[in-house]
């Protein structure tokens, strides 16, 4: 592991991932193509254009090679230039996603997931690019024996080209499966995937968000587009209670209302035991931007049932 | 052993007019091959792709090799620096510029 002093891990480290020795099993998220022809399983948002991951040195005109934490590279999660309004779904492109696809070992109470991330506009154009970076986050695709749920923290940077700064968290909706895909016949199921599914609002929340109490943090964009400052995040949550239970950021630790937790959607077929998390970025405007996330370690506690 | 990594940097994706692939970053590897896929393309047009090389992932110059098909394709690549991507544009029989859905895999080594 590298940069040790970072993270905090709980006691089983599950994988620490150095993208110096690789993409270490992180790839696109991209959908299911089980129907006719190879096509997606399900078309009611465009799927499959989203910007893809790569290793990156964070190379820049003026700045040269900025390497990662420590080493040279780091994970690119990357958007196309394309945005939709933010009261819309997203657009084709828009979002960038990484995933990491592995499973729950026997006896686990917690999961936490840490990274270093950084977060900047493409430096395609003079100026500063800040708020064309509409937001990034994580979450993790859980499923037990009675529900597949997605908790996961998303920093809403800015919205229609105007800065929120804030930290919102996945809670539960209430809408039909078909109100959750946009009116098409639902697929899927509500909660699940909120990170493109959920009517948006023009305040950079949707039906399954809420707003940290004490969110609203200034996280270091740094003054050019091509200037990181590792960051780190830290998200930990219970399986037992499939609550939230802490998120840290940066120098700060965030209070999730007690109890808070994800829709519980019903379980899905064949991926009960699944732990896949998932960094994402969203452009609020027709320019690139990236998420560069560096040496994420995942880590449990294990234990009897309390 | 060599680390190995294929994205698939365009999935069915239109161009309308120019084809620009997304800037990829492959400092990393020692070799890369483009294998292009055209979608429902109209008998007689063509596919021209120049590659790409770049400091930046923003300013780019042609590589020298070119790649020009009618259906499915691949090109190898080798000391490219950081970034690579393809650009050129689709034409029909008369020489016209047509619309043209593109796949392409970025196999990389190294």
């Amino acid at each position: 592991m590298t940069s040790t002093g970072f993270f905090d891990p709980l006691p089983r480290v599950l994988v620490t991932d150095d993208f110096d020795r690789g993409m270490s099993g992180w790839l696109d998220l991209r959908p299911n193509f089980v129907a006719p022809g190879f096509r997606e399983h399900s078309d009611d948002i465009d799927l499959i254009h989203w910007g893809p991951t790569m290793l990156s040195s964070a190379t820049f005109a003026f700045g040269g090679t900025h390497g990662s934490a420590q080493g040279t590279y780091s994970l690119k999660i990357s958007s196309r230039a394309a945005a939709a309004a933010p009261d819309q779904p997203p657009a084709p492109g828009s979002m960038g996603l990484a995933i990491k696809r592995l499973a729950v070992p026997p006896r686990t109470r917690r999961v936490r997931i840490e990274a270093l991330v950084a977060y900047k506009a493409e430096q395609d154009r003079p100026g500063l690019g800040v708020n064309d970076v509409r937001a990034f986050g994580l979450y993790v695709d859980l499923q037990d024996e009675l529900h597949r749920y997605m908790p996961g923290v998303r920093y809403v940077n800015a919205v229609a080209g105007k800065p929120v700064r804030r930290w919102q968290f996945y809670s539960p909706t209430d809408v039909t499966d078909e109100q959750w895909s946009y009116g098409a016949d639902g697929w899927h199921k509500a909660g699940i995937d909120p990170q493109w599914f959920g009517a948006r609002q023009g305040d950079g929340s949707t039906v399954a968000t809420t707003w940290f109490a004490d969110g609203t943090q200034h996280l270091i964009y740094n003054e050019s587009d091509d200037k990181l400052n590792w960051t780190p995040l830290s998200l930990t949550v219970n399986l037992e209670t499939r609550a939230y239970e802490e998120f840290r950021v940066g120098n700060r630790r965030l209070s999730f209302p007690v109890g808070a937790h994800p829709t519980l959607a019903p379980a899905y077929n064949d991926i009960e035991g699944l732990l896949n998390p998932v960094f994402f970025v969203e452009a609020d405007t027709d320019r690139r931007v990236s998420l560069f996330v560096d040496s994420v370690v995942i880590s449990v506690e294990t234990g009897e049932q309390s | 052993m060599k680390n190995f990594y294929t994205s698939v940097v365009e999935l069915r994706q239109r161009f309308d007019a120019a084809v620009e692939t997304h800037p990829y970053e492959c400092g990393w590897a020692d070799e890369a091959i483009f294998f292009v896929e055209t979608h429902d393309f109209s008998p007689g047009s063509r596919l021209t792709l120049r590659v790409q090389l770049s400091p930046d992932g923003i300013r780019w110059l042609d590589e020298g090799s070119e790649l020009d098909i009618t259906c499915t394709g691949f090109i190898r690549v080798k000391h490219f620096g950081g970034f690579l991507r393809m650009a050129g544009r689709a034409v029909d029989t008369e020489g016209r510029p047509v619309p043209v859905t593109v796949s392409v895999r970025l196999a990389l080594k190294g």
